[in-house]
């Protein structure tokens, strides 16, 4: 089985480390994984802040460079979304490529719903001790249904989970809205935060890293230097 | 109302800066959220009903015209007179003249939102006509001469405290503090403005195309006293409000109070047709009704026609992050949260909003919990195009979008711009790996550190990985 | 400007407005369009209900509904009953024994039961008011009211307690059943057609609901199950 691996361009530039999580997630499951090396950026900057004709031109990019895998597998909701659900909803609707698109989202996973739908897995190399609590990315939970999947597979290393209140509530990240709108955001943000240090965990778990340099940059100026922020992959992947 | 959208930034900021506000904005939140959810949950056929009831809004705005043509010639034949108003300003003309005609002195309205949206009060006031509000949230924003801010519960940035001082400078009696109380005194003061109104004025939350029947929806009854008990009632409401039957009706209304504020029904829906009947006790001897314009035909016929389906439950808003954190004022115009960041820029033009439709993190919980299925996210992302388009966002931002578009397409160049901007920003970020400040994204580091690159990028990583097993 | 049409033009513009957005040429809609619209509602198409609407034992929904909203029932064996059921109420509550009824109750011994009947529509000075209803609705709770010369809504509206008597007969399941009543036994509806669901009530003041905003602070359903 051909497993593409998209990177997203925040993990290349930021969090290398889950990236190869991820690697050694699939490749661990007995994957063939490819990493086609051209792969920048999904789009959804661009298409967020309406540029239409941009995050097409870089859909159609990422359609070529995938063209020929079995699977595509990201670590990101957020991405994962704009891939299986806004080309072929929105961006290519009605248009030739369509067709072309629709076979892309129908192979295209986010990694904890690759991980236990497709994969099925029954194990995974990493042991967490301790209790985390898991924050639900907006694009994964509502666009694509990721919810018991990576709590699945946390709790499948170990991991004792404590929901905060409002999981499901956005942290403010938005992409582009934590710089335009920083202020409103920042205050998303800290509402997350009380939230997240009222379950008393000692690590926050999310599957986009969007929103984990979001809290974790509140975090640590409201002076918390202790509470680990992680994705899934590092924490199952053993690498956190 | 004035529109201050333009200033939505700073306008929010001021409202997060807001102590008292915030506070009462906090007891609220759950109260809508918890009672719609529990209500959905114990329905059993939710997403049939929503399904449906998209479709019946459809397929009335489908044949907008025919529908509105067809509830024109019924309303007729039951005695109303049927007005149409292009602008704002039209259907305040047409209200203040019913008002001249008729020697009305005292208006006692029910809660519209589209009458504020046309300053009908305003004029009407202007005219020499005592206005009335007696929805009690709206009567509570009448004292304090403010807009609402929020659709539903226009009062709901307002404290019991700040509610009581207005009543007690209003009604010269001893202030109370116990809100069962406040009401009673309330009721009271409006009991009298009831009975002696020369004209009543409600908006229509749908119009009836089979029977040319307005209606309204409340909890107080305030309503049905103003479509009762004076000699003329108006109705002022927009032209995408009709639908074609009473089972549409039906349905719409399992969906609106469940939406609102989790009740399985409102206390009071009063289908009104035509004027009262001979030998009735009761009704208006004339009826009015305005059918407002006022840009929505703009929503017509395109992408956003979808948004020409809302049937103002405020449940989009109850549930958006971003208005949980600011409240409805900081909005700057009638209609708040994300319907309003929507209607707002349509109805008062793009350029006198530009902040609006950027004001969402995408987050869906608002096309999540909307009753008729509003792709509100993709209709915001509809207005980012055209401003895209039209050029209306400030130039750094342009510059900045078009900088990483040309990168991003470049994988060469992009390899390498990561690669140097991993290294800087580690650096940047010294031993702790935070960045404190970032000349152009302060306004993430204003109140966040920037988690710091940690100095080589995946792609490169990776590439030595493949070096290396070779 | 003639009051009748708005500006003289506005309704001709809108609606060509709307005509060219949607794509359909001319100013008015064709024959043929309205003709598909009457079609449309002709058919009256009823939508996807809960399933508690349709419960085993109506009466019993429709006593759960009820008592959710805040309004009290009690149940007799006939009309006249009436005044006992009024009386027992009224005395429960700590009720003047007056109020003002709908005509068709006029006829029951009232004097009997020691409360003085005022035949006529209510007042804002009166403190109950005594109804009947079309209809009423079990999925919610509700019932109906119509506006007619022997049925005011006032009566509903303006006392601070409002006495609604129910046929269990005339207990419906849904809505849209109510409407399809309405359509057979009256044809086009009256000027008010008036859905009364428990006690008025207010949140507008930091969301804590309030019962007896501007209408009722009590509603009360007799059913009559002979």
């Amino acid at each position: 089985m051909k497993v593409g691996l998209f990177v997203t361009c925040l993990v290349d530039l930021s969090r290398p480390g889950i990236g190869f999580a991820a690697l050694k997630l699939l490749e661990g499951a007995g994957c063939e994984v490819v990493v086609p090396e051209a792969q920048t950026c999904c789009g959804q900057p661009g298409y967020n802040s309406g540029g239409r004709e941009i995050a097409k031109e870089l859909a159609r990019k990422v359609l070529a460079e995938f063209r020929d895998c079995d699977y595509v597998v990201a670590p990101s909701g957020s991405c994962s979304g704009q891939m299986k659900v806004a080309t072929v909803q929105d961006l290519f609707r009605g248009e030739p490529d369509l067709p072309e698109f629709e076979k892309l989202a129908a192979k295209w996973y986010e990694l904890s719903q690759f991980l236990v739908e497709v994969l099925k897995v029954g194990r995974v190399p990493g042991k967490f001790e301790g209790t985390v609590t898991y924050h639900d990315s907006c694009s994964g939970l509502r666009e694509l249904g990721v919810k018991m999947q990576p709590r699945y597979l946390l709790q499948m290393a170990g991991a004792k989970i404590a929901e905060m209140d409002g999981a499901e509530r956005c942290c403010g990240f938005g992409g582009t809205f934590s710089i335009k709108l920083g202020e409103i955001s920042t205050r998303m943000c800290e509402g997350k935060c009380e939230s997240i240090r009222a379950t008393g965990a000692g690590a926050i778990v999310g599957g986009d890293l969007g929103c984990l340099l979001n809290i974790e940059g509140r975090l640590r100026r409201t002076g918390d230097k202790d509470t680990k922020v992680l994705h899934f992959a590092q924490v199952i992947a053993g690498e956190g | 109302m004035q529109v201050q959208s333009m200033f939505f930034k700073q306008r929010a900021s001021e409202k997060l800066g807001d102590a008292l506000l915030q506070g009462n904005m906090k007891k609220a939140k759950g109260k809508f959220v918890d009672g719609r959810a529990k209500a959905v949950a114990e329905f059993g056929v939710w997403e049939e009903v929503r399904t449906h009831a998209a479709k019946v809004r459809d397929r009335a705005l489908a044949n907008l015209d025919a529908y509105l043509v067809e509830f024109e010639r019924n309303a007729t034949r039951r005695g109303a007179v049927v007005h149409w108003a292009e602008t704002a300003e039209e259907a305040c003309a047409i209200i203040a003249d019913i008002a001249a005609r008729n020697g009305v002195r005292k208006v006692t309205k029910s809660k519209s939102m589209v009458s504020e949206e046309v300053n009908l009060n305003e004029r009407l006031e202007a005219a020499g006509v005592q206005v009335v509000e007696t929805d009690l949230g709206e009567y509570i924003l009448q004292l304090a001469h403010e807009p609402p801010s929020h659709i539903v519960a226009p009062a709901v940035h307002k404290s019991k405290e700040q509610v009581a001082d207005l009543f007690q400078k209003a009604h010269g009696k001893p202030r109370l503090t116990e809100i069962p109380a406040m009401t009673r005194e309330a009721r009271e003061a409006l009991r009298g403005h009831f009975l002696t109104a020369d004209m009543g004025i409600s908006g229509s939350n749908f119009v009836i195309a089979e029977t040319g029947t307005t209606l309204t929806v409340t909890n107080e009854g305030n309503a049905d006293m103003v479509t009762t008990i004076p000699r003329i009632h108006v109705v002022i409401t927009g032209i995408e409000k009709v639908i074609g039957t009473m089972e549409d009706f039906a349905t719409l209304i399992r969906l609106l109070p469940r939406s609102a504020v989790g009740q399985t029904i409102a206390n009071y829906l009063t289908l009104t047709t035509g004027l009262r009947m001979p030998g009735d006790a009761d009704g208006p001897e004339q009826m009015h009704i305005v059918l407002v314009d006022a840009g929505r035909t703009k929503l017509l016929g395109g992408p956003m026609q979808e948004m020409l389906r809302c049937i103002r439950c405020g449940a989009c808003m109850n549930h958006c992050p971003v208005y949980q954190n600011i409240g409805g004022h900081a909005y700057g115009w009638v209609y708040p949260g994300p319907m309003g960041s929507i209607l707002t820029p349509v109805y008062v033009g793009l350029e006198n909003a530009g902040d609006l439709p950027n004001a969402a993190t995408f987050c869906h919980e608002c096309s999540v919990a909307c009753p008729v299925k509003i792709p509100l996210p993709e209709l915001m992302r509809k207005l980012r195009e055209e401003q895209f388009d039209r050029k209306l966002r400030p130039w750094p931002e342009r510059m900045a979008i078009a900088a990483w578009a040309f990168a991003v397409k470049r994988p060469a160049l992009y390899a390498f711009l990561s690669a140097m901007g991993a290294r800087v920003a580690s650096w940047m970020g010294g031993s702790e790996g935070l960045i404190h400040s970032l000349p152009g994204l302060d306004g993430w580091t204003k109140g966040r550190d920037m988690p710091a690159p940690q100095g080589r990028t995946f792609r490169e990583m990776y590439r030595q990985r493949t070096r290396e097993r070779r | 400007m003639d009051v009748k049409r708005g500006r003289m033009g506005a309704r001709e513009n809108i609606l060509a407005r709307i005509r060219r957005a949607q794509g359909r040429s001319g100013g008015e809609p064709t024959a043929a369009e309205t003709a598909l619209v009457r079609e449309a509602i002709a058919r009256h198409e009823v939508g996807p209900q809960p399933p508690f609407a349709h419960a085993p034992d109506r009466l019993a929904q429709f006593r759960k509904e009820c008592e959710r909203l805040g309004t009290t029932h009690a149940t007799i064996a006939s009309r006249s009953e009436i005044p006992a059921e009024v009386s027992r109420y009224l005395a429960a509550g700590g009720l003047e024994k007056r109020l003002a009824g709908w005509h068709e109750f006029a006829g029951l011994d009232w004097a009997g039961a020691g409360i003085a009947f005022d035949n006529r529509p209510a007042t804002g000075d009166d403190k109950t008011g005594l109804t009947g209803c079309f209809c009423a609705i079990a999925e919610t709770g509700t019932v109906l009211l119509l506006s007619s010369p022997a049925t005011p809504k006032v009566t509903a509206l303006l006392p601070e307690t409002h006495i609604c008597v129910v046929g269990a007969a005339r207990l419906v399941d849904t809505m849209e059943d109510s409407f399809a009543l309405v359509r057979s036994e009256v044809g086009d509806p009256p000027r008010a057609v008036f859905f009364v669901s428990g006690p008025s009530r207010t949140a507008d003041i930091e969301q804590t609901i309030v019962i007896g905003a501007h209408g009722p602070y009590r509603v009360h359903v007799i059913v009559v199950e002979p």
